[in-house]
């Protein structure tokens, strides 16, 4: 199949704004009237607020309102588990939580104002760890759910693990731990909120689920008395999402309040230090694992529990399990599979969705055990991934159907260019070979009611085309990859379609820009709007030049007849025709496409998504064993993604997922000490810089995914998620110490060597 | 950013007089420290007065050995190629320190009032025995930088007094210096650990190292060292982040100073110097690691110095 | 307590009245309203907001207003042509694919441009240099560095 607009290197479409400074993000967007709203935080990480005076504050000359718990509705909760109100009243649970808010004239005024709210705390005890926090005599934070575990049990039982057991040859258990680490984003978090005289609220905003922010808005509209009122949600250039605008957060509703109560816009951005600690991180996680294989290496069984650290809230992210059953249930096929997590409330900032959602924690479980079995089966572990490596047509243990699979591919193309056989075990002490593998949903995931995406298109009387997408573009370049599917798909140029994103006053609803969905789910929701208009230009061509449907094809904007090629119209010429005449029509058309993806049901089993993707990362690394740093020689990172609608973004997907994925293991981590950020700040949180930055070598297994809008998959996550597994595997071959807990710095390497000079024992 | 008032004297004396008549002032040179501070609310002077545009502090002077202004921007100090040349280590911070953007307007002036354990240039200027050079009400004076840095953040100076310049000697030919950074990512970052030294030979023993390049190269170095008795004149050894200030390890210099460097003394000179540092736990590294890391750089910029010496007598 | 000062910002002399603690980004953004230099920290440790001031690349956030008095400033909007003419550097970031959010890419192009004014053919090593200060969350910088490496070719 050959293309015209598919599979090309086409610039992102909103590169020219962004690099001439014309893009504007939140805190760019100024408003006539605006305000500038401050949040209060709190400065313990449990208390009781006894006492909130304002007043002096509310004395400041150039202050418009400062509000409190009070001004919200007594029980107006927010959140997955509708656990956290917007303003604190009663208890803090972390140093986090919003007690007071000001708007004011500037921001420097909100920032006085913030300073001169006087706050009596009782302090209480904290508890800063899951594990403390799961003990009888551990301070309750939820005092009226009773515990600290959530609420939510992840259980998945496939087949029988004990039986497993029994016809393991090899079995090995490790306990694995992560970090917790922060998107970073370089704009930061942000938002506008303005009434009109109706009482319909716009806000200005860089979510990354318009449809159900605004759904979210309205529930808070109707708290605070505001029946039956439009909510409309305006993205702005987003500065980066990563997962982080996944849900919607107290600073939104915050600045909802404090508009509602001046009747001007009010903006709130967040400073980079509220960024920092104020905004909610990847999970940290406590992951057991145990997997057994046979004497030819065949996995008979795996056994994970986990516990996860939720923080002092409940967001979008304690449902980061639902996916980590994905690689647990799906990586290779592993007949019996038994998982466990727990997420336990603590007085720590509360965590949410990162890119890979709590895949990369199971990962680096399971492909750093997979390691260790298969050195204890005397298997090669690229052998050992071969021989169990998964393929298409079949259904794993949890129900999902894969489809089309390239992991072997994935996995030949990185032992090659690794040179795997020649390098394993052969780096005299210091430098050492290692990979990892991933398997993620590809084809949309259903984690709620449903996973569609709306698309309406019109075509205009010069042949140019306006798509109104549910899909957000975050920079990844979803306005890029939907105008290549529709200029395909219409035989336009690319330049001749206009995608319109950011709206939900015009634009159809969407889930959301989460699960690497959008290629996907957008995509195929854009493709068959478009094969919609198609039909009715086909069919007025054909009308026009006196030819059968069948016989018109388009191509570069000139319609013509397949069998004369002779007989031709320009598009734009054929639509005038259509419009300019007595009953004349125009060229409009919609689709929302919702995938055949199933929500998992009770048992947590079912076909989560329409397609899975795969990858493998493999790694050359050398350690310098007297300060245990860590080079990366090489990184190659071969992704089974379907088809490569615009392989220039895909790279900048899997290098820019590669490189958060390097200092996921290597760098990064937030610092909490009882509840405090001891380093929120971009000195001290260490993500990479251009001198870190590796060559990533990226491979594009093209499977041609049936489903997929001409084939493709997603690919969002997937390039972060093997990247830690693939370097501890690396570092183990290298000096022959395997650290098990992220991130791996040279510290923990350094006494981990030590540990092995002094005992002779292998890690 | 709280309120101040900036003021741009255009002398040292004017600089002065300014800070004399004015409350609460305090002195700027590039401000990517006193700016930093200022936004953390650190302080809150209520003026600066900017020491960029006097033109005196921005001298170099290439006459019995060098001297440079405190108000020279680490971007220009690098474009002196005798900064390159015979105070390697001075180069090596200079291309260390913070980013481009850092580097074209933070001063070295600025780094070591700054006098941060880790301030990047300090252990290069101590193991180069840096003079600094003070103007104040009673004229100008001139301090050993080892005398100069007093703890985190303090130094020997009075607030009115302006650090004008740093003078370093002329070595001989057979000296090296080297700094050495150890950090979590290799740019943007401050170092975990620092470490400099500088190793000058006998003038007798130059055909010696001319030798030992020729024979074996540079590479070979730690492993060559029995084979080449060569005498070490004049050791320094400097430490960042392992105490309150950056400060000289004189004890591991004097298992080096007047001996003959071989594996045994290099040795003794690193555990020496892991003695004499005083490292903390941070959230920016473990105590025990830092110690540990001492060692190696120690070790490092050590062999790097004799390394350099060599190829200076090639 | 508002100074005067007089210098050129993208090629057109501006004198204005500031206040001694404002910084030249809170200048930029709030006062002339040129939003394309962004503030990414406030501190100088991501590089958002590099702008060239005398042909030298700096934060704007911690450069003080007054000491722009005299100098020559160019920030992003002053780079391509009043025509809509994009310069090379631009039009090569466009074509690499180095913008994904685009947040760092004003900072990130103004590194690039000092870069291009100091050194006519800069090698990877220069261009890692002239950016090693400006954070990048997206792209794991590999297409920016190309960009700014095939940007010659690009100029007219």
């Amino acid at each position: 199949m050959t293309f015209n607009a598919v599979g090309q290197k086409i610039p992102k479409k909103d590169a020219p704004l962004k690099v001439t400074g014309q893009a504007l993000y939140i805190d760019d967007l100024e408003l006539p009237g605006m305000l500038y709203g401050k949040i209060l935080f709190s400065k313990y990480p449990h208390a009781r607020i006894l006492n909130i005076d304002t007043s002096k504050a509310e004395r400041l000359p150039g202050v418009k309102a400062v509000v409190t718990a009070k001004d919200f509705p007594p029980n107006f909760r927010i959140g997955f588990m509708k656990d956290n109100p917007p303003l604190k009243g009663n208890k803090v649970l972390s140093t986090r939580d919003e007690i007071a808010a000001v708007c004011a004239i500037s921001p420097e005024i909100a920032e006085e104002a913030c300073e001169l709210i006087d706050v009596d705390y009782e302090v209480l005890p904290g508890v800063f760890d899951p594990i403390t926090a799961m003990r009888e005599d551990a301070p309750i934070l939820h005092e009226e759910l009773g515990s600290n575990v959530l609420k939510l049990p992840w259980k998945l039982v496939c087949g029988d693990v004990e039986k497993g057991k029994s016809e393991s040859k090899y079995i090995v258990e490790d306990t694995f731990t992560t970090q917790w680490v922060t998107h970073c984003c370089m704009a930061t978090s942000g938002c506008i909120a303005h009434f009109d005289i109706n009482n319909n609220l716009t806000l200005y905003s860089n979510t990354q689920i318009p449809s159900l922010a605004q759904n979210d808005f309205l529930e808070a509209l109707n708290a605070l008395g505001l029946k039956n009122r439009r909510v409309r949600i305006i993205q702005v250039t987003i500065g980066g999402a990563f997962g982080s605008k996944l849900d919607t957060y107290p600073y939104e509703y915050i600045a909802i309040l404090l508009a509602l109560k001046t009747r001007k816009p009010v903006k709130i951005v967040f400073s980079r230090d509220e960024e920092f600690f104020a905004t909610s991180p990847r999970q940290c996680t406590i992951t057991k694992i145990s997997q057994g294989c046979t004497k030819e290496g065949k996995l008979t069984f795996r056994e994970v529990e986990m516990i996860l650290d939720n923080g002092a809230y409940t967001s979008w992210g304690a449902t980061t399990p639902s996916v980590m059953m994905m690689p647990i249930s799906s990586l290779y096929r592993v007949p019996n599979v038994k998982y466990e997590a727990k997420c336990v409330y603590t007085n720590n900032t509360y965590c949410q969705a990162m890119r890979g959602y709590g895949n990369p924690q199971a990962t680096f479980a399971i492909e750093s055990s997979l390691d260790h079995l298969a050195e204890v089966s005397g298997i090669d572990p690229y052998d050992l991934r071969m021989i169990n490596a998964n393929q298409p047509g079949e259904i794993t243990p949890q129900g999902f159907k894969i489809t089309t699979c390239g992991l072997k591919e994935c996995l030949e193309e990185v032992a090659k260019r690794l040179n795997w056989r020649e390098k394993r075990g052969k780096g005299g002490g210091k430098r050492g070979v290692g990979m990892a593998s991933l398997i993620h949903v590809g084809g949309g995931a259903r984690v709620y009611k449903s996973d569609g995406c709306g698309t309406i298109i019109k075509m205009d009387d010069f042949g140019k085309v306006d798509v109104f997408t549910g899909a957000t573009d975050i920079g990844q370049g979803a306005d890029t990859v939907i105008a290549q599917i529709v200029a395909e798909e219409l035989g336009i140029p690319v330049e001749d379609v206009n995608v319109i994103h950011n709206d939900t006053d015009v634009c159809p609803w969407d889930v959301g820009v989460h699960a690497s969905r959008t290629t996907f789910v957008a995509g195929n929701s854009a493709l068959y709007a478009a094969r919609k208009i198609k039909a009715r230009l086909t069919e007025i061509v054909s009308k026009i030049l006196e030819i059968p449907q069948e016989d018109v094809e388009i191509r570069n904007g000139i319609a013509f007849s397949k069998s004369d090629p002779q007989k031709s119209i320009p598009v734009a010429r054929a639509i005038r025709r259509a419009h300019f005449t007595t009953g004349g029509s125009m060229l409009m058309a919609e689709h929302f496409y919702d995938p055949n993806n199933e929500n998992l049901g009770k048992d947590f089993k079912g076909n989560l998504s329409t397609a899975y993707t795969y990858g493998t990362h493999g790694v050359e690394v050398e350690v310098d064993t007297e300060t245990g740093k860590v080079k990366i020689l090489k990184y190659v990172a071969a992704h089974d993604i379907g088809r490569a609608i615009n392989p220039l973004l895909l790279e900048g997907q899997i290098e820019g997922g590669a490189l958060m994925g390097i200092g996921f293991a290597l760098s990064e981590r937030l610092i909490y000490q009882n509840g405090y950020l001891k380093n929120g700040n971009f000195l001290d949180y260490k993500i990479l810089t251009v001198r870190d930055a590796v060559p990533v070598e990226t491979v594009i297994i093209e499977t041609d995914e049936k489903e997929g809008p001409y084939g493709a998959k997603g690919i969002g996550e997937p390039g972060l998620v093997p990247s830690a597994p693939a370097i501890a595997n690396a570092i183990y071959d290298a000096i022959g110490v395997r650290i098990k807990d992220l991130p791996i710095t040279p510290e923990k390497i350094l006494k981990a060597l030590k540990e092995k000079a002094g005992t002779g024992n292998k890690a | 950013m709280k309120k101040f008032d900036y003021h741009i004297p255009k002398s040292l004396e004017e600089a002065l007089s300014l800070f004399k008549s004015l409350e609460n002032a305090k002195y700027i040179a590039g401000g990517t420290d006193v700016l930093v501070n200022i936004k953390r609310k650190k302080e809150s002077p209520s003026h600066l007065i900017s020491l960029r545009n006097i033109d005196s502090l921005k001298v170099v002077e290439k006459k019995d050995g060098l001297k440079i202004g405190s108000c020279l921007i680490h971007q220009e100090l690098l474009k002196i190629e005798e900064i390159r040349t015979y105070y390697s280590a001075l180069y090596d911070a200079l291309t260390k320190l913070g980013s481009k953007q850092i580097r074209n307007v933070a001063t070295i002036g600025g780094n070591i009032c700054n006098a941060a354990p880790s301030a990047d240039t300090a252990c290069p200027l101590l193991v180069l025995d840096a003079q600094v050079v003070i103007f104040g009400e009673k004229g100008t004076r001139m301090v050993p930088i080892d005398d100069f840095f007093e703890g985190p953040g303090t130094v020997a100076k009075e607030e009115s007094e302006i650090v004008t310049s740093f003078e370093l000697p002329s070595f001989p030919k057979y000296t090296g210096s080297a700094y050495i950074k150890h950090t979590r990512r290799e740019a943007m970052d401050l170092a975990m650990v620092s470490a400099a030294s500088r190793i000058t030979f006998a003038a007798e023993d130059q055909s010696l190292l001319r030798d030992f390049l020729s024979s074996k190269g540079v590479e070979e170095l730690d492993k060559e060292l029995k084979n080449y008795p060569l005498f070490v004149k004049e050791a320094r050894i400097a430490l960042g982040v392992v105490a309150p200030r950056p400060f000289r390890a004189k004890k591991a210099e004097s298992c080096l100073e007047g001996k003959f460097l071989n594996e045994e003394t290099l040795r003794e000179a690193c555990e020496k110097a892991a003695e004499e540092a005083q490292p903390r736990d941070t959230i920016r590294g473990e105590a025990w690691y830092r110690r540990e890391m001492v060692k190696v750089l120690t070790k490092r910029t050590i062999l790097l110095s004799v390394k350099r010496a060599i190829e200076m007598c090639s | 307590m508002k100074k005067e000062i007089k210098f050129h910002l993208n090629g057109e002399e501006v004198v204005a009245e500031v206040e001694p603690h404002w910084t030249l980004l809170y200048f930029l953004r709030n006062v002339m309203k040129l939003k394309g230099t962004k503030e990414g920290c406030g501190y100088g440790e991501c590089g958002a907001c590099t702008v060239v001031v005398d042909k030298r690349a700096v934060n704007a956030c911690l450069y003080p207003i007054l000491e722009v008095d005299g100098k020559k400033v160019i920030t992003i909007e002053g780079l391509s042509k009043p025509d809509g003419q994009l310069h090379f550097i631009q039009k090569s970031f466009i074509e690499e694919g180095a913008v994904q959010c685009g947040f760092c890419t004003p900072g990130m192009i103004m590194s690039a441009y000092a870069l291009y004014e100091e050194k006519e053919n800069p090698d990877e090593e220069d261009i890692k240099e002239a950016i090693e200060g400006n954070l990048c969350r997206c792209t794991g910088y590999i297409k920016i560095v190309q960009a700014i490496k095939s940007a010659k070719r690009r100029q007219q």
